[in-house]
Order: C-alpha cells, then sequence, then structure tokens
C-alpha cells in the first residue's frame, strides 16, 4: 500500500476505496459512491450521517449528537471522522434509509477529471522560465565627480548596463522627477526596477538601498461574474495568497450586454471602471493583509478578462462591441500604469492586459489555450471555458479557431435562488438516493451549508434528472410532493429541498427551484450548442478531439460524468476529458511569472480565428435541441441512455423492496 | 444503355397510425412525399373537416355561407362532410369551452365529441379550444366520453402534455402533439409523451401551421425537415405523420377574408379565400403532411384531386 493512503470498505455495498490517510468518512463514502444521508454539509450538525466502526482506526472530532451508548458500540458521524488506518465501516439502515442492501449500484467511475498542475506545464509549456517582465536590480552608484560628472538618469543606465547588460533603458518621466533626492538621501545605493514591455526596458522605479528581496506581482482573472486574483511571489514563483470576488459591477448589469448598454449612459463608463477597479483592488488588499508583503513589493499585473471587461476596466468605450459588426477598440494593449486606472498600489507599478481575439472571445480566453498549452500541441484540442460567456477554442499548434455563446452566469453561482460562489458553506457535491430521494451533500469547507456553488449545480442538475425528480425539459415533477416533502411547490415553481432550515447555516431552506434549472439549461445548452457549431465549421466530430480541456470557476472540482450526464460535455470518454481550472488565472499567473509567454500571448491571440455565432442561423437551432436532458438527441449520449436506464431500473426496485417492507 | 433514375431509398419509414376503429391508417411511408418512384407510400393523405362545437359568427360569409345550415349543429356538420364533401376524417374543435369565449364546461363538450363521434363512420380528430389548463380538463373528459373510439386527442403541448397524454392512454386514444414550428421541440415533446408511457404508435405531429403569406415557409421546412431525419437519419422521434392544420390558419389571412369592396385590387372574394386555402393545403402536402385539417367544401374538393393526382 501507497504511503500515507488507507483502504476503507463500506457495508453492506461492501464497496472499498483507497483514500488519503486522514481522509474525511463521508467524503471517502462520495468517493466510493455509498449514499450516506447527510444533510448539514459535513458540519456535525444534523447527526444523521451515523456509521459504526466495525475495524480500524478512525478518529472522532466531534461527538454532539451521539450518546455515550452509541460511542460504546462504536458509531461515529462520518461528516466529523477522519480515516487513520485501514477500516471497514458499516452504514446502518438509518443512515440510508430504504436503500436496500439487495441492489447493486453501479461501481464508482472517476468522479473528478484531471486536473492539469504544475508538472504538467513542464510538458505542456517548454517555453516557460521564471524570467518575470519586471526585475529589480540593486545598484551601488558610484557617486558623481567632476570627471565622472553623468546626470543621475545615465548614471543608473549605466550601473544598469554595467551590472546586468541592460541597453537603452528608458527612464520613467516619474522616476526622474524623484531622483535627485532619492538616490542621495540613500548615498546612491539604491534599487531600481525594470520592465520589459517587449519593445523596450523601461526603468519604472526606484527605492532606496536594497529592496530586490521581495518582489511580487498580481494575477488576475477579471470574469463578467467573478474576479478571481493571486498575489504571486516572483522569487519562488508560488502564490502566496488568493483572492475572488463577485464583481462590482454586477450591480449595473448581469451581463456583457446589459454593462455595455450602462456604459454609454453618461457617467455610465466611469462608474463601471471604478467598480471594477474597486474590486481588484479590495481583493489586492485581503492578498496583501494575508501575507508578509508589502504593497512596495508588488512590481506588475496581469490580467485577464473577456473584450468587454478589458474595455471597462482601462475605461475604453465599448460600445462598438455589441452593434453590428461588432468591432472592439482594440485587440492589444499595452503595458500602462496601474494608477492610470486608478489601481494606486505603488509608484511605478505596471499593468498589462492579455490580448483578446475579437469582441466576444478575449483575453480570459487567450489566456487560458495559453495556459492549457494546447497552441504547443500536435493534439486537436477543445478548450471550454464555463463561465458567463461560454467561450471556447479548437486547434493545436498548427490552428486555432474560437467561438463565444452567451451562457448566462448560472454555473458561478449568479442568477440561481440560492447560488453562491465556491466559498465556505457552498454546497459543492450532491448525490440523490433514487429511492428515498433523500440528498447527501458536502460543502466547501464542511460547513452547514449556506446555498450551492457551481460544481455542486451540476451534480445537483444530474442526480435530479436521474433520479427521476426532474423531467428531461428539466421541470421538476411537482406531483412527487405528494409523497416526498422534498419536492415541493414553490412560489415560482416546482423546488427540491436540499437541506432543511434547521440543518442549513442561513435557517432558511436551501432548495434549488424551477427557474434555477431554467437557467442552468441554458447555460448548459449554449455550451454545447457553440461546441457542435465550433466543430461543425472545421467540419470535425467531438470523436476526432482528441483532448477536452474544462476551464471555469467551479469550487474543486468538476465532476465530468455529471457535466455529460446533464449534456453540457459531449459523451465521450472521461480520460479525454482534463479539468484545467481557473484558466484565465493561470494565464495571468504564469504571464505575470515569465515574459516568453506576454510574447506567446500575442501570438495566440494573432493566429486565432474567430467565429461570429450571432449571425450563424445554424446555433438558434443547436441551441433548441441542447436545451433538454441531457439532449434531443439522446443517441448521442450512449453511457448517458444506460445510467438513466440502469437508474430507473433501481428506483423500481427500490420501490418493490419497500413496498415488500411495508 | 437505357438512363435509369437514381434512387435514394430508406430503411426507415413513418410509423402507420391507425386512427378510429376501422381501417383507416394515416402513414406507413418509406419516402420523401410523393416520391413514388423511390418507395412506397401505403396510405394517401388524408383530408380532415373542421367542425365547430360554437356556431362560429365571425367568419367570412364565403365560408359561412355553404356551411350555413350546420354552423350551429356539430353532429350534422360531421355528417355533411362525411356524406357530401368525401371528408376522411373529421377534426371537431371544442371551442365552445374557450375561457376566453363561452367558457362552457368540460363535461359538456365532451358530450358534443361523444355525439359527433358515433354520429360518423370516419375516425374523429378532437382539438380543445388551444388554451392550456382548459384543455387538460376539456380533452380527458372527452376521451372518457368517447373511449373505444380512438379518436385523436389534441393539441397536447409542453405545458398540459402529462394530462393529454394521460387521458389517451387511459382510454386508449391517440395522441396529436403540438411545437412551436421547431423540429427539436417538436422532436422533444414526442420524448416526453412516450416516457410518460405512450406509444410512439400512438402520436401524430402538429408542429404549428403558418398559411400562405403568414409563415407558410417556415412549417414547410419544418415538416420537410421532420421527414428527412424520419427517413434519412432513421430518428425514431420523429417518424409520426404530420398534421398541417390549414382551413383555421388560411381562413385567419386578411388576404383570404377582406371582402372585394375593400380590396378591390385583390380580386374576386369568392375565390380568394378558397384559393389562399388551397394553395396553403397543397404546398404542405408536398412538404410532408400526412392529414390536412380544412374548412371550406371547394377548398376541400380541389385538394382531393390535388392528392388524387400526386398519387398517380
Amino acid at each position: 500500500m501507497e504511503n500515507g493512503k488507507v483502504r476503507v470498505c463500506f457495508y453492506p455495498e461492501d464497496r472499498c476505496i483507497e483514500v488519503d490517510k486522514g481522509e474525511n468518512v463521508l467524503r471517502a463514502a462520495m468517493k466510493a459512491d455509498v449514499h450516506i444521508n447527510a444533510s448539514c454539509g459535513g458540519e456535525g450538525y444534523c447527526g444523521k450521517c451515523r456509521v459504526i466502526v466495525e475495524k480500524g482506526d478512525v478518529k472522532q472530532k466531534l461527538q454532539v449528537k451521539l450518546s455515550e451508548e452509541e460511542i460504546k458500540r462504536g458509531y461515529v458521524l462520518a461528516c466529523s471522522a477522519t480515516l487513520e488506518s485501514d477500516a471497514d465501516i458499516r452504514v446502518p439502515i438509518e443512515s440510508q434509509i430504504g436503500d436496500k442492501s439487495a441492489l447493486t449500484r453501479r461501481p464508482p467511475i472517476p468522479l473528478k477529471g484531471y486536473t492539469l498542475s504544475a508538472k504538467d506545464w513542464a510538458e505542456r509549456l517548454p517555453q516557460w522560465e521564471l524570467n518575470p517582465p519586471t526585475t529589480k536590480f540593486h545598484l551601488v552608484l558610484d557617486k558623481p565627480t567632476l570627471e565622472d560628472n553623468l546626470s543621475d538618469a545615465e548614471r543608473i543606465k549605466r550601473e544598469l548596463s554595467r551590472l546586468a547588460g541592460l541597453k537603452d533603458v528608458v527612464v520613467d518621466f516619474p522616476m526622474l522627477q524623484v531622483l535627485p533626492g532619492l538616490i542621495r538621501a540613500a548615498s546612491f545605493d539604491v534599487t531600481v526596477t525594470v520592465l520589459d514591455r517587449g519593445q523596450e526596458l523601461r526603468a519604472v522605479r526606484i527605492e532606496k538601498s536594497d529592496t530586490s528581496q521581495g518582489q511580487a506581482a498580481i494575477a488576475v482573472d477579471l470574469g463578467t461574474t467573478t474576479v478571481s486574483t493571486q498575489l504571486v511571489d516572483l522569487q519562488t514563483g508560488k502564490v502566496i495568497a488568493e483572492a475572488s470576488d463577485y464583481n462590482g459591477q454586477i450591480s449595473f448589469g448581469e451581463d456583457i450586454i446589459s454593462r455595455i448598454i450602462y456604459s454609454t449612459r453618461s457617467t455610465g463608463l466611469a462608474k463601471l471602471q471604478s467598480a471594477a477597479v474597486n474590486t481588484i483592488w479590495n481583493l489586492i488588499q485581503q492578498m496583501v493583509e494575508q501575507t508578509n508583503m508589502e504593497y512596495c513589493n508588488i512590481t506588475h499585473l496581469c490580467i485577464s478578462g473577456n473584450t468587454t471587461m478589458t474595455h471597462l476596466l482601462l475605461g475604453i468605450d465599448p460600445r462598438y462591441i455589441r452593434v453590428d459588426p461588432y468591432i472592439p477598440v482594440a485587440q492589444y494593449f499595452p503595458w500602462i500604469k496601474a494608477s492610470n486606472i486608478g489601481i494606486r498600489i505603488a509608484s511605478g507599478v505596471y499593468m498589462r492586459c492579455t490580448p483578446g481575439v475579437a469582441s466576444y472571445v478575449g483575453g480570459d480566453i487567450v489566456a487560458g489555450v495559453l495556459a492549457s498549452g494546447m497552441f504547443n500541441s500536435e493534439k486537436i484540442t477543445l478548450y471550454i471555458d464555463i463561465g458567463t460567456n461560454g467561450e471556447m477554442a479548437l486547434g493545436n499548434k498548427d490552428w486555432l479557431i474560437s467561438c463565444s455563446c452567451s451562457a448566462g452566469p448560472a454555473f458561478e453561482g449568479a442568477g440561481v435562488k440560492h447560488g453562491m460562489r465556491a466559498t465556505r458553506g457552498a454546497i459543492e457535491q450532491v448525490r440523490i438516493n433514487e429511492v428515498t430521494l433523500e440528498p447527501m451533500i458536502i460543502t466547501v469547507g464542511n460547513k452547514r451549508p449556506i446555498g450551492i456553488c457551481g460544481s455542486g449545480l451540476i451534480d445537483a442538475l444530474a442526480e435530479l434528472f436521474l433520479t427521476g425528480i426532474l423531467d428531461e425539459r428539466g421541470k421538476i415533477k411537482t406531483e412527487l410532493s405528494e409523497t416526498n416533502p422534498r419536492v415541493r411547490q414553490g412560489d415560482w415553481g416546482g423546488e427540491y429541498v436540499l437541506a432543511w432550515a434547521d440543518e442549513s447555516g442561513t435557517s432558511r431552506d436551501i432548495v434549488i427551484t424551477d427557474p434555477d434549472i431554467d437557467n442552468l439549461m441554458r447555460a448548459k445548452a449554449a455550451i454545447y450548442a457553440g461546441i457542435n457549431i465550433l466543430l461543425e465549421e472545421v467540419g470535425m466530430t467531438v470523436d476526432m478531439v482528441e483532448e477536452i480541456l474544462i476551464a471555469g470557476a467551479f469550487g474543486r472540482y468538476l465532476e465530468i460524468d455529471k457535466a455529460i450526464i446533464i449534456g453540457l460535455l459531449p459523451d465521450v470518454d472521461t480520460e479525454r476529458i482534463k479539468f484545467v481550472g481557473n484558466g484565465s488565472l493561470l494565464g495571468s499567473y504564469l504571464m505575470a511569472l515569465s515574459k516568453n509567454l506576454i510574447a506567446e500571448a500575442d501570438n495566440i491571440a494573432n493566429m486565432m480565428t474567430y467565429l461570429e455565432l450571432s449571425t450563424n442561423n445554424k446555433f438558434m437551432d443547436q441551441y433548441v435541441s441542447a436545451l433538454f436532458l441531457p439532449h434531443t438527441h439522446i443517441d448521442d449520449f450512449p453511457s448517458v441512455k444506460l445510467r438513466l436506464e440502469e437508474a430507473r431500473e433501481t428506483a423500481r426496485l427500490g420501490r418493490e423492496a419497500g413496498g415488500e417492507g411495508a | 444503355m437505357a438512363f435509369e433514375m437514381p434512387k435514394e431509398t430508406s430503411e426507415s419509414k413513418i410509423r402507420e397510425v391507425t386512427l378510429g376503429t376501422g381501417d383507416v391508417k394515416v402513414g406507413g411511408e418509406n419516402i420523401l412525399p410523393f416520391y413514388l418512384f423511390e418507395g412506397e407510400m401505403p396510405n394517401r393523405p388524408l383530408i380532415a373537416v373542421e367542425v365547430y362545437d360554437d356556431n362560429p359568427q365571425e367568419w367570412s360569409p364565403v365560408v359561412a355561407e355553404p356551411l350555413k345550415d350546420v354552423l350551429a349543429d356539430p353532429v350534422a356538420w360531421a355528417k355533411k362532410a362525411q356524406d357530401e364533401w368525401g371528408a376522411d376524417l373529421i377534426a371537431l374543435r371544442l371551442k365552445s369551452t374557450d375561457p376566453k369565449g363561452d367558457d362552457k364546461p368540460a363535461e359538456e363538450a365532451a358530450q358534443t365529441a361523444k355525439a359527433v363521434a358515433e354520429a360518423v363512420s370516419i375516425p374523429v380528430i378532437v382539438y380543445g379550444s388551444e388554451d392550456v389548463d382548459k384543455d387538460g380538463d376539456v380533452l380527458k373528459a372527452a376521451a372518457v366520453a368517447t373511449e373505444g373510439k380512438n379518436v385523436v386527442l389534441g393539441p397536447a403541448n409542453e405545458d398540459n402534455y402529462k394530462t393529454v397524454g394521460a387521458a389517451a392512454l387511459g382510454y386508449k386514444q391517440t395522441v396529436a402533439a403540438k411545437t412551436p414550428i421547431d423540429v427539436n421541440l417538436a422532436k422533444q415533446l414526442n420524448i416526453l409523451l412516450s416516457n410518460l408511457g405512450v406509444d410512439v404508435g400512438n402520436i401524430l405531429v402538429d408542429p404549428t401551421t403558418g398559411a400562405l403569406g403568414y409563415g407558410l415557409e417556415y412549417t414547410y421546412s419544418v415538416m420537410e425537415r421532420f421527414k428527412i431525419a424520419a427517413l434519412r437519419q432513421d430518428d425514431s422521434m420523429t417518424q409520426m405523420p404530420l398534421i398541417a392544420d390549414v382551413g383555421v390558419e388560411a381562413w385567419k389571412a386578411k388576404e383570404a377574408k377582406a371582402p372585394a369592396a375593400d380590396e378591390p385590387a385583390w380580386g374576386d372574394e369568392n375565390k380568394r379565400g378558397v384559393l389562399w386555402e388551397i394553395l396553403t393545403a397543397s404546398s404542405l402536402l408536398v412538404a410532408g403532411a400526412d392529414v390536412v385539417i380544412m374548412r371550406h367544401p371547394d377548398a376541400i374538393k380541389t385538394v382531393r384531386k390535388v392528392i388524387d393526382s400526386l398519387m398517380g
């Protein structure tokens, strides 16, 4: 047995699985596809997930809901117990209600797709090297004399040339203004920050004495709905802090079209710009406060956003993006001082927005394609960013084509009644028992649920469909409310209760409603339709795609098989699907550390072909056919067809077994 | 060597659906409409004659005149359609139940359906007033009242398919599934109905009809695509016979009903509406309609001749 791994077997299912030592029992059960009723997300509050440890060392953290007698008999709460050794665990009848042991469920299949990580980049991104666009040079200048009477600026340039071989460095104007006083106060012992803008080297900041040791940059994914940031140590290349929040522009409109419309009002553009700037600034503050980095350690920002977000951040009028023939102001954006747009971190901090391809395929996709390494690969790769705009790119090192379809923010938890980002208390995994329709939920941080995030929504949709609570249109079958209290008629149509008020962190029932599901259906249909149109455009079928890379801010991961069940992704071998995480943020991070990749991003933006879907009359047809679970053409989803039949059979057997018992 | 016409043959065919309790069948073809040189069209397209239960008052005199002695009596109307105009089917519309109109109770209308179904020997289509909620009750009552007649109940749509489908299942009737001019939506409703337990062999598809000048080309295209999916792609959820609801749509057109006094340039009003109905019906027959619902006796006679000549 591998070091640090333990083997746990669940009975009566007799389902064994290997997990990391210290893994939570409920999460292990989720992985093994063993149903244990659990409603409070794993906080140990509801006390429903009682299991009996028959063998092995299982450490129980809280015992609030267990009696002395129960503890003696080996009971633990699965959600707050950890596996310290190999173990046998029995799920007693009350924790699996009705799930008859005689029923065999399908063996667990890999739940999460493979997530790309640092070790993949060496292969995927040979261009990457730790060589950031800004570098601090500690310079001990010769003091000027009558013989050596170079100006202060030329003196610095001479030293940079001598020390680092940098030629023709331009000294930034604001630096000149502080130069005479500062270098003398520092006794000519200074640190100069040099920005490599590609076409020129520019000295952008001067500080007293040696500050070259602490240097950091900020990577930003500027999403329509969510903004995610990282504070990156430029010496080690490590991410030392992360923060994310909803984009402050949301209050001016949820999608890019309404933002563009708002920007054309009198002071609209300025308001939108300042909302984005404030969001980024707050996140930077949060990150700096978490670490021992100082604001003055930060020397540059790399920001990737869609074309509209980039325009709005830079205060550039985006109105022509919206009207035929959909023209953005710029595709490439120069390095500018962050203070020019109101991000005042320290003097001489420059920022760069990743170039875009067209009005609806922006720097976020370019950054993602960069991070995925698909532009280096022989393999035909499909890269899909599941955000408010479902953008995707198809191709390999020789060609790239991209398109964008408006998916809406549902997968980011917006436009969903109890939707939220993947933060503490967000339901991130859901299982529903076919027979009892009882849920098993796990939340981020094992806290009582306060809402549901993207991965939880995809899970919930798939489980509601498999268990027959949803019909193929994605409508909750409210007639089930006659036999099951979790299904009911709400104010806005049917709803399913994921957690009751007394188990939730908000003292309200956490529900998923018909309108929520409508939004999710529209989002998944738009993305699936986009995939098909893109493939059709180049005369390919999905079978010809060797690798599908998924990016998006879902939470910890996306369960690939669930995404296929709901028809968000095509029904292909799950081995071919890999998860990139937040591709836009990853690309920003990589560019912040490596100026080679900044140049590479420019190449990608230049080589990518753009396919405009708004004028594509096939899109609507594809969209309507995808507006069904899993799809109008079920034959395109053979594995889902099979799972549906199995789930229906299990439910039928379960009902019969339940009937006999009663 | 003599020229041989290339043939595109298909292994697939449209399901043959039995209407009523006799030997009237619809569908069954393995060819695109009237491509008789490529395969079989075992059943002629059928003409269903419209009968209303609410004594329609607003109709153009051009169409009301030949019906004047039966307008108030659906049973007599149906018999006349059968005996004098040679209707293949009766399409009874229970318009009196419309909540925006007379709002008659479902039960009363169901008795009319029963009386009509018993008075004629040809199969009957029973359409509600196309009010989503009321139709559920009306069609359920009609299903009960006509049990044993195998009528076509409809239209079932996305919002009431459960009620209508269940009524058809429970009382062994056939269902007409109606969706708004879209191939995918039509297919989706078939899937929903079949998941409900309705036999796919008991479903007709009404893809919504646009009359000449009012979206005919959309209906044409949808019907054509539906047939192509059924026959060329062997898509089992599109292999249902198609209904074109011509009469009601053609006679809605201003060009069909405007009096000559108002529009002198448009020509003889006595011919105009009839031609409008004929053109709409014959176009949709060529597009793939297996049943055309029609209104004016002269239009019915002419379209029958069109079908005769197309069937060779």
